[in-house]
């Protein structure tokens, strides 16, 4: 065989190789689009996974229609991928507000519902207090059950419109605000990188700077980056066992943000302090003998001259990190819960963006939810690395002449 | 006239782990003048000139015997390292000035002794760039990046930098090995001027170097001084074979 047969194969096979890697990569992002495009939408972006439903007080009113029946016509709340309009809209004077019937599409609300399709500016239902006396914030595509307890569920939309217009008075309804969307999923999500990379980066980074400035080069200093480098290959469900046994259970965090962002940082310690070394070991010795030559100490020397220096690398062991704490499911399933809800505290528990995948995936069979919230994951992790990108070129010291 | 003995080094020994690189040295450094090191590579004159400041401290294996008195006062001993370091500054073979501004640059030493008056900080980058003949190429520019110098101002930098603590000495390692012979030119100036000042020690590769702006020079080999005298002394009428060899280029 030649040698140009032979190299002719060889680049044939190295060809082949990136356009199997490149077509897979296309493959599976253009999948997790293809099938989760369809419901991402603000909405999905802005609503609690979970359904609200509340009972409301409203003073019924005579309120005028500000608009014409054509203009109601063209109002358009409904959020086309959840629902779509069945009639109406018909504006109701007493509560000074249009409703709709519709069509749901989601899984989890009954199919036919009534929904506000329109608020009129000085509309009753603005003024809307729960039981307690608290605001309730109503908005148009919200569902409307009951009415002074009659059931509207079995009943045209004609009908419906002239029950809720006979009442007067004070009036009770029963309003559910639909779910389906990721909000707390996010918050969770950014409250969980937020936290843990607080408790993760000044350890990773003092801990960098003990091994690459201060421990004399031998055994000890050798056994602490294998450790690391061991623990940073552990698959993180161990993690996860540690954290539930140790943080959950052992302290008494119980299944929270608290545990789940203490477990992530456990998984971000050993690659923060790798990618931190490797950043403060690239700092030029001049550097360092000249500020020690000015008679500066030690610690001066590391965190005005060293320190700024490393920031490149030190940002890209965040933008790691970042991407890692956004990524990580097995762990947080056994520490931070699957409750798709915004942590009131941060001994509440929360799902992240991940685990919310995994558990409308596994547990709802809804694939489609679970790529689009996968859209979702990508996208933010595009963005905080762009962001930190920006952020590091900013800091390059380096860059500025 | 007697000058004053700024450094005197008395059988000084130095080992990076099992090899010696300074045999019982003993040598005498008078105050405000240039003294020069001068040798092949390797023979030792860069390892003696940080045993000046103790910048051997940050290599591990390295022993030292014997002593180095500075103003009588010998530095291996237990003394304060950092006030050793602002009073006996350094000039290194690369520029090395940090990636901050060049006001930071100079005010960086300052401000590490616990200086913050920005006045006095002012007045302090000022003259020390004055002095390092560098005040009126910077003077619109101080809040740029240090780095966008050129190499020769970098240097001089570097120098500026190290007046700004007003040290008693300036070591200097090679300071024009990186540059080119205009820079040189202003360098060797500068160390001209400075000298009523400060007490310079160089060490240089250049032989032309030494003659030209140094006191005193001394001659290194293999760890060990072979020769110190006066500088015309030891260029026109060397005592030993051996330095006559190397300023003559026969080897080195």
């Amino acid at each position: 065989m030649g040698r140009k047969v032979k190299d002719t194969l060889a680049k044939g096979i190295i060809y082949l190789a990136t356009g199997i890697t490149l077509s897979v990569l296309l493959f599976i992002v253009g999948f997790i689009f293809v099938k989760g495009i369809g419901l991402v939408n603000w909405k999905f972006l802005t609503r609690d996974y979970n359904e609200t439903v509340s009972y409301v007080f409203v003073q019924a009113a005579e309120v005028p229609m500000s608009i014409d029946a054509d203009n109601l016509k063209k109002e358009n709340p409904y959020d086309a991928r959840y629902e779509s309009l069945i009639d109406g809209p018909i504006y109701i004077k007493s509560i000074g507000a249009a409703i709709a019937k519709v069509q749901y599409r989601n899984n989890y609300t009954e199919k036919e519902q009534f929904v506000i399709a329109y608020i009129e500016k000085n509309s009753p239902l603005l003024n809307a207090k729960d039981s307690t006396g608290k605001n309730v914030d109503i908005k148009t595509d919200d569902i409307i059950k009951r009415i002074n307890g009659i059931n509207l569920k079995n009943l045209t939309l004609q009908e419906a419109a002239a029950q809720i217009d006979n009442e007067s008075g004070e009036l009770k309804i029963k309003v559910v605000q639909p779910g389906g969307g990721v909000k707390s999923n996010i918050i969770t999500t950014l409250y969980m990188v937020l936290l843990s990379l607080v408790i993760a980066i000044p350890l990773g980074i003092f801990g960098a700077i003990y091994l690459t400035e201060y421990a004399k080069p031998g055994k000890f200093v050798n056994t602490i980056r294998f450790a690391a480098e061991c623990l940073s290959g552990i698959p993180s469900i161990i993690f996860g066992l540690f954290g539930m046994a140790f943080f959950v259970v052992a302290l008494k965090f119980q299944i929270s943000l608290l545990s789940g962002s203490l477990t992530v940082a456990i998984i971000l310690l050993p690659v923060i302090i790798r990618s931190t070394e490797e950043a403060l070991k690239t700092v030029p010795t001049s550097f360092r003998e000249g500020s020690l030559a000015l008679g500066a100490t030690k610690l001066q020397t590391i965190f005005k001259v060293v320190l700024p220096c490393a920031v490149p690398g030190i940002a890209t062991a965040v933008l790691l990190s970042i991407g890692r704490v956004v990524g990580e499911s097995a762990a947080l399933l056994l520490t931070a819960g699957t409750v798709a809800q915004i942590p009131g505290t941060f001994l509440s528990p929360g799902s992240t963006l991940t685990v919310q995948a995994y558990y409308v995936a596994k547990e709802e069979g809804n694939i489609e939810l679970a790529c689009a919230i996968g859209i979702v994951i990508i996208v933010i992790v595009i963005v905080l690395n762009v962001l930190s990108r920006f952020a590091s070129d900013k800091l390059d010291v380096f860059n500025k002449k | 006239m007697d000058k004053k003995i700024k450094f005197d080094a008395k059988n000084l020994d130095l080992f990076y782990g099992d090899f010696q690189a300074l045999k019982s040295i003993n040598l005498n450094i008078y105050e405000k003048e240039v003294t020069a090191f001068i040798g092949p590579s390797g023979c030792g004159k860069s390892t003696f000139l940080r045993c000046l400041n103790r910048m051997n401290d940050l290599i591990e294996s390295v022993r030292i015997n014997g002593e180095i008195l500075f103003d009588g006062q010998d530095i291996n001993g237990d003394i304060d390292v950092i006030n050793l370091r602002t009073r006996v500054g350094m000039v290194f073979q690369k520029p090395n000035p940090f990636p901050m501004s060049i006001y930071e640059n100079i005010a960086y030493g300052p401000k590490c002794q616990g200086l913050k008056d920005k006045t006095k900080l002012d007045t302090i980058v000022q003259e020390s760039l004055t002095k390092a003949a560098l005040w009126e190429e910077v003077k619109n520019r101080l809040n740029k990046s240090a780095l966008g110098l050129s190499g020769g101002q970098q240097q001089r930098l570097c120098i500026a930098r190290t007046i700004a603590m007003q040290p008693e000495v300036i070591l200097m390692d090679e300071p024009t090995s990186a540059l080119d012979p205009i820079a040189t030119a202003k360098i060797e100036d500068l160390m001209f001027k400075l000298k009523k000042d400060y007490t310079i020690i160089i060490v240089t590769h250049s032989m032309q170097q030494a003659g030209r702006i140094s006191d005193k020079t001394a001659f290194f080999l293999m760890g060990e001084v072979v020769e110190f005298n006066e500088t015309p002394l030891i260029f026109t009428n060397p005592a030993d074979k051996r330095t006559e060899d190397y300023i003559t280029g026969r080897f080195g």
